[in-house]
């Protein structure tokens, strides 16, 4: 299959930072994609260089099956991390412009806008002017500037900051309902519980390296070896019982039960089975896997290549792995 | 090419589609009509007629009846309408002909009443300070004022030792009208001459008749053509047509440069750029606001040549002068547009904008300080070498243009190669500085940053 995306080996520094540290990453047509990531990982930079709004200092670029988004950017729709409207423009204006830079004729644009309003809850709004909207509203209305072209490619860049749960669903829909039309989809989140239910494949950029790279229903099948989730039969057992089961370095309490975590080595099998037989259990399993741990992990431990990232999630599966410290 | 028009459009459209142009639009044509309707009322309502008494010690005894007699409020009436009339005969034609049918009995009433001055005279004699005391006294309500004192040297009529006539001395209160000393001034001059013509047993109206030299008409002529030339209008023309050069190069390149800085500050322009190019949002801008520019010369050339159709003045300006204007025009705004539109792009705020701002504007302002010189002698060699350097060859050569001696069609030529050369290499200069520039947030850079970051594009 043709891929919508393809970077190879891209690099860019601003001065002595290195923002983007040499990053291949390939998204293929029709996908889903989220990019998570702190603050200053370089996710922007990254971005922009998608855009073309920057230039890599070395390395390789295809979007859309093209050397730059230059040469298709009318089948690409984006909403910049810093995003902005004309304040003195109406709505309505507003977007038939961004649509007519687009492509989009200019009657086809005034039908679609005033229904692309709507459908984001924003009805009634074209005619007033862009610095009379709330904040969350000129978002969505940015949104709409992103999608009314119908793209082939949609590169969200923060789509969900500074919204309320509500627009964040609303959002999220229109996302996903963009994804349904065919559209490939690219966004760049640091909530992590929108990129794991959104997203069907999560890359990790951190200190300008990928450090993560990996399907969402992958990670769902992974599970923390070292953490077992425990809950007592009877609400009044006694807790030092499940300490001194050996292989158990601390026990957590954590809202009905309790989360139990292993030394390092311990075979989760056995220690189930151990934990079991001291106390009965209403519900005894191993912790699955989270994104927002992963992250965590990485962020905290500092790795800046990928290999040290493989590192740690085999170390979060397999016991006995190095690296792997809770 | 599409979105640059599209861009363009918007620009034109955002920049004219608002209360603040048309307002500033129509404020100086409404200024200026408001100065012309209201401010001769203005002086005429200040102008209340001036009554008191001067006193006068004469001690050549040949001047106090001549000036009595110049001071009768005839004789000022006769002397204001001969100098309005004298004024007149420099006007244009037109103006003459219609001002040619008031009477003198209008020129008065548009003067006001002429001054009621009342001759004391006192003995030739007489001490100079006690006298200044009746000027500084206080007066009864009723009484008349006391306005002046002149005190006439000895030698004012007859020469002295050195052959040189003597004069007068005016002592006058504080807080006089300044109308009161023009009149006793003019009124002297008359009484003065007259006694001293006399004193030569010569006639004064044949003195006056030898003095006079009519005021010639001057035609200007050119190969095949003559044109009436209006001396006073002649010599403004360069500065008129250099203003509305400069003038029309600031409307669009400030609004340009504000626009800038706020797409960039408002974080619009990284929206835009996903739509297009920096460099077609540059020309788009560029072009939108070259129409806005033009619309407003437009409208400010067309006012005045309705004016001076009016007065059947038009053939006072070439309509060849007009086809330069536009064509230097656009060349000129292309160097200075371009240039403001790469410093909105490199700063944050208008506030950052102003140091780099600064060189710029002494560049806009330069045809105040030489339209002068190069309209009165426009083929120097300093007219011809301003004419050919840029930036400002521009308005050099407007000025040249409208000056009574049009240069050489070649070194017009040269002088638009050289513009358009540089508008080019300023469009580039500035494409570079403008793709850099757009998404740098932070600290505002100098000159040396920018040609770094030209560099670096």
């Amino acid at each position: 299959m043709e891929q919508a995306l393809v970077l190879r080996d891209v690099r860019k520094s601003f001065g002595a930072t290195k923002a983007v540290d040499g990053i291949n990453l390939t998204v293929p047509r029709g996908a889903l994609y989220g990019v998570i990531g702190p603050n200053g990982a370089g996710k922007t930079t990254c971005i922009r260089m998608i855009m073309s709004i920057l230039f890599p200092d070395s390395g390789e670029l295809s979007v859309l099956g093209r050397r730059s988004a230059l040469q298709a950017k009318d089948r690409i729709g984006y909403l910049p991390e810093e995003r902005g409207v004309y304040r003195k423009m109406k709505v309505g204006a507003f977007l038939i412009y961004m649509a007519q830079l687009k492509g989009v004729s200019r009657d086809e644009a005034a039908a679609r806008v005033p229904r692309m309003l709507e459908s984001m809850n924003l009805p009634g709004t074209d005619g007033k002017l862009c610095e009379d909207l709330s904040k969350g509203m000129l978002q969505r209305v940015q949104f709409i500037a992103a999608v009314v072209h119908q793209p082939d490619l949609l590169i969200l860049d923060e789509p969900f900051s500074g919204q309320d749960p509500v627009s964040v669903r609303l959002l999220r829909e229109h996302i996903i309902a963009e994804h349904r039309r065919g559209a490939t989809v690219l966004l760049s989140t640091h909530v992590m519980a929108n990129a794991e239910e959104m997203c069907q494949h999560v890359v990790m950029i951190h200190q300008g390296h990928k450090v993560l790279d990996e399907p969402v229903a992958g990670l769902r099948r992974q599970f923390d070896r070292r953490t077992i989730h425990f809950e007592p039969l009877d609400p009044g057992a006694d807790l030092s019982r499940l300490r001194a089961v050996p292989g158990v370095e601390r026990v957590d309490t954590v809202g009905e039960g309790y989360t139990v975590v292993l030394v390092e080595g311990t075979d989760p099998a056995g220690a189930i089975a151990r934990l079991a037989a001291a106390v009965p259990p209403a519900r005894v399993e191993l912790a699955r896997l989270r994104l927002e741990d992963v992250f965590i992990r990485i962020v905290s431990q500092g790795a800046t290549s990928s290999e040290a990232a493989r590192a740690l999630r085999a170390g979060l599966r397999a016991p006995g792995a190095e690296g792997a410290v809770a | 090419m599409k979105r640059v028009w599209l861009v363009a459009q918007r620009e034109f459209l955002a920049a004219v589609m608002n209360k603040g142009f048309v307002i500033g639009l129509l404020v100086m044509p409404v200024v200026v009509g408001l100065l012309i309707m209201v401010m001769p009322r203005l002086m005429r309502a200040q102008g209340s007629q001036i009554r008191g008494e001067v006193a006068v010690i004469d001690p050549t005894g040949q001047i106090v009846d001549g000036l009595r007699a110049a001071l009768t409020p005839e004789a000022i009436t006769k002397r204001r309408t001969d100098v309005a009339r004298r004024a007149l005969e420099n006007a244009p034609a037109p103006v003459r002909d219609v001002a040619g049918e008031s009477s003198n009995a209008a020129i008065e009433q548009a003067m006001g009443a002429a001054p009621a001055l009342t001759l004391v005279q006192r003995a030739a004699t007489a001490d100079v300070q006690s006298e200044k005391g009746w000027l500084t006294g206080t007066v009864a309500e009723s009484a008349p004022r006391h306005l002046a004192l002149v005190v006439i040297h000895p030698d004012a009529v007859s020469q002295n030792a050195k052959t040189e006539y003597g004069g007068y001395d005016i002592y006058i209160p504080d807080n006089t009208d300044e109308r009161v000393e023009t009149t006793i001034y003019d009124a002297m001059r008359e009484a003065l001459v007259a006694a001293r013509v006399r004193a030569y047993n010569m006639d004064r109206a044949q003195v006056e008749a030898v003095m006079n030299v009519r005021r010639a008409r001057s035609v200007t002529v050119t190969a095949g053509t003559e044109r009436q030339t209006n001396v006073g209008f002649n010599r403004f023309l360069p500065f008129i047509f250099a203003g509305l050069l400069v003038f029309g190069i600031l409307i669009g390149g400030q609004t340009l440069l504000t626009q800038v800085i706020e797409e960039k500050s408002s974080r619009v322009i990284e929206v835009l750029l996903s739509a297009l190019s920096p460099l077609e949002l540059m020309a788009g801008k560029i072009l939108g606001q070259m129409a806005v520019s033009m619309l407003v010369l437009a409208l400010y050339v067309g006012m005045g040549l309705l004016m001076l159709t009016s007065f059947a003045m038009l053939g006072l300006v070439d309509p060849l002068l007009i086809v330069y204007l536009i064509v230097f025009f656009l060349v000129g705004y292309l160097v200075f547009a371009s240039v403001f539109a790469a410093i909105g792009a490199a700063v944050n705020e208008m506030r950052e904008a102003q140091s780099l701002m600064t060189p710029i504007m002494l560049l806009l302002m330069a045809p105040w300080f030489f339209a002068q010189p190069i309209g009165r002698d426009p083929d120097a060699a300093f007219s011809v070498a301003m004419s050919l350097v840029p930036p400002v060859n521009t308005f050099a050569m407007m000025v040249r243009l409208a000056s009574t001696t049009p240069p050489p069609l070649w070194q017009v030529g040269l002088s638009l190669v050289i513009g358009v050369a540089s508008a080019i290499a300023c469009m580039w200069f500035a494409a570079k500085i403008f793709k850099v520039g757009l998404l740098m947030h932070g600290k505002p850079p100098t000159l040396g940053t920018l040609i770094k970051w030209a560099r670096m594009a």
